[in-house]
């Protein structure tokens, strides 16, 4: 970067800026004492943090929305890891077309599956339940889960497990003691990539939740169509606090280099 | 050598267990498909059916001729197209540079910029938006820093202008990760050699740069424009009735009209132009594939 002439760095400066602006005049005007979202912002006070804390109309979206990420989070690894296993060390017939079916809703609008799956539920009477939430989320999360268990797994060769079988463990004591520990880091790596897409996840959410089930995008979007208000700066702040963090422990984890680049 | 010799050479095959046996080893397969299967491609057949009137009586193209025969519509789908393609194009000149400099950097200087990169891709839409919105309101933080600079303020917010600078915030870091993943597996002694030979830079960058690194700008420019043209929030919160797009529109035939076959056939619309642009990247990759 240092070789890079003048204008080159300069310009990246701009992007960087350009990229954190938004971020963090949400996290300027949350500090405010006043009662409407001003610039420059008037005053210091934790006020807005206060209320937000306290509010049931953003806690309850908050805690769905944790409930949500963990049961999508969960159900994806559970369907991704025996897919990931077998497409690694089967011979699986087809096995490009079969991957390329099991990763396709990536490249759908999150809309058309939305809508697509409240009408196919509403015929089961699903239509607004939390499980059609749960399944929603499950499809758009569980390739990712897929997508970083197999890049793990891809990497280590088939000899502990083989030596594991040798020794005389069965099919379940080799999956349980071996192969589960070897891929870990993918578990945590896809866990918390599903969690944080299923957290900020929007256009399922907006169709398929009710009053008592609804998320925190969702809330902080119909809020904002009413509102402008440094409340929703506040909830916001406490977002990216959360998300901040757990990018810093899949970076400790597992290095966020690694997991968005291709490692040399 | 005849067939006994080949039968007497082959281990045997237990006859006894069928093609199911065999295929055992697939059942780890069977949770994730069947999932899919059932509510995945499942709501879509349904959705194709519901736009086609399939759901009472037979099929009719009635809600098609309706989208296509109405000159908003059009309009509406129209300007979706255009919108995702220039955020695609200024991703990719905003993108570029920067994903260069992230190739060729290393340590932590590389580590603080993918964080740049990664954080704002991590902070939910919604909240992004907002952030734009505090920017570039009237009275907000761009027309304050302009006006205290005694220049005129701009209306950008409820325009066009404003969603597409959104729009571009939410979409780069997509363009910048597929292109730095490509820059990183160039070989910087290429364009030593390029530069000892007397190429310029920017000669360089034209002839041997672009060149290979046009797969990752692929990549890049066809997964910023098919999920530009299918969001809605950054349009729903920074336009207005005047910045219509075609998912905002579908979700307000669902959720103000009600009108679930109209907004199925909308959805259709909407899957046809992002499946266009997928057998487009799939094409002109075997073409590439074919003259390597």
């Amino acid at each position: 970067m240092n070789s890079l002439p003048l204008w080159h760095r300069l310009f990246v400066a701009a992007v960087v800026i350009f990229l954190a602006a938004p971020v963090l005049i949400i996290v300027g005007v949350a500090f405010t004492s006043a009662e409407f979202v001003t610039f420059p912002p008037r005053g210091f006070s934790l006020r807005w943090f206060e209320k937000v804390l306290t509010d049931a109309q953003f806690m309850v979206p908050l805690w769905n929305s944790f409930l949500l990420g963990v049961a999508s989070t969960a159900t994806s690894i559970v369907l991704a890891v025996p897919a990931a296993i077998t497409l690694v060390r089967n011979q699986v017939p087809m096995k490009d077309a079969v991957l390329a079916f099991m990763l396709s809703p990536l490249s759908l609008p999150t809309i058309i599956l939305a809508t697509s799956l409240l009408f196919f539920l509403a015929r089961f009477g699903l239509g607004t339940s939390p499980v059609g939430l749960l399944i929603g989320h499950v499809i758009i999360t569980v390739p990712y889960v897929l997508r970083t268990l197999l890049g793990v797994y891809a990497g280590i060769g088939p000899e502990t497990e083989e030596a594991a079988r040798t020794l005389g463990a069965g099919r379940w004591r080799t999956f349980w003691h071996v192969t589960l520990p070897m891929i870990r880091p993918g578990l945590l790596a896809g866990g918390i990539l599903a969690f944080l897409l299923s957290f900020d996840e929007v256009a399922v959410a907006l169709l398929l939740s009710t009053t008592d089930t609804t998320t925190l995008p969702v809330s902080l979007l119909s809020y904002l169509v009413y509102n402008y208000d440094p409340a929703v700066a506040a909830i916001s702040t406490v977002q990216i606090v959360i998300v901040v963090v757990l990018l810093l422990i899949l970076e400790r984890c597992f290095g966020v280099n690694h997991l968005v680049l291709p490692s040399k | 050598m005849t067939t006994q010799d080949i039968q007497a050479l082959s281990p045997a095959v237990p006859t006894s267990k069928g093609v199911l046996s065999r295929l055992s080893p697939l059942y780890g397969l069977l949770p994730l498909v069947a999932f899919l299967l059932f509510f995945f491609v499942g709501p879509l057949l349904l959705n194709l059916a519901e736009s086609l009137g399939m759901t009472q009586a037979g099929i009719d193209f009635a809600q098609y001729r309706r989208i296509f025969a109405d000159i908003y519509y059009l309009r509406v789908i129209a300007e979706t197209i255009i919108l995702g393609v220039a955020v695609t194009v200024i991703c990719a000149i905003i993108g570029y540079p920067l994903a260069y400099a992230i190739a060729r950097s290393s340590g932590l200087q590389k580590s603080l910029l993918i964080f740049a990169i990664v954080i704002p891709l991590l902070v939910n839409v919604v909240v992004r938006s907002f952030g734009w919105m505090v920017l570039l309101s009237g009275k907000g933080a761009l027309n304050w820093v302009l006006s205290s600079f005694g220049l005129p303020t701009l209306s950008l917010m409820y325009h066009w202008g404003g969603v597409t600078i959104a729009l571009v915030h939410v979409m780069l870091p997509f363009m910048v990760l597929s292109l730095a993943s490509t820059l990183e597996t160039l070989d910087p002694r290429l364009e030593e050699a390029a530069a000892v030979l007397g190429a310029s830079r920017f000669a360089t960058f034209r002839r041997i740069v672009l060149p290979l690194s046009l797969e990752g700008l692929m990549t890049g420019s066809i997964l910023v424009f098919t999920l530009c043209v299918g969001s809605f929030v950054t349009v729903m919160l920074l336009g207005s009735t005047s910045t219509m797009v075609l998912p905002l529109l579908i979700y307000q035939q669902l959720n103000i009209a009600s009108d679930w076959p109209f907004a199925a056939a909308m959805g259709m619309v909407l899957l046809t132009i992002v499946m266009s642009v997928l057998w487009l990247q799939a094409r002109l990759r075997r073409t590439k594939w074919r003259a390597s």
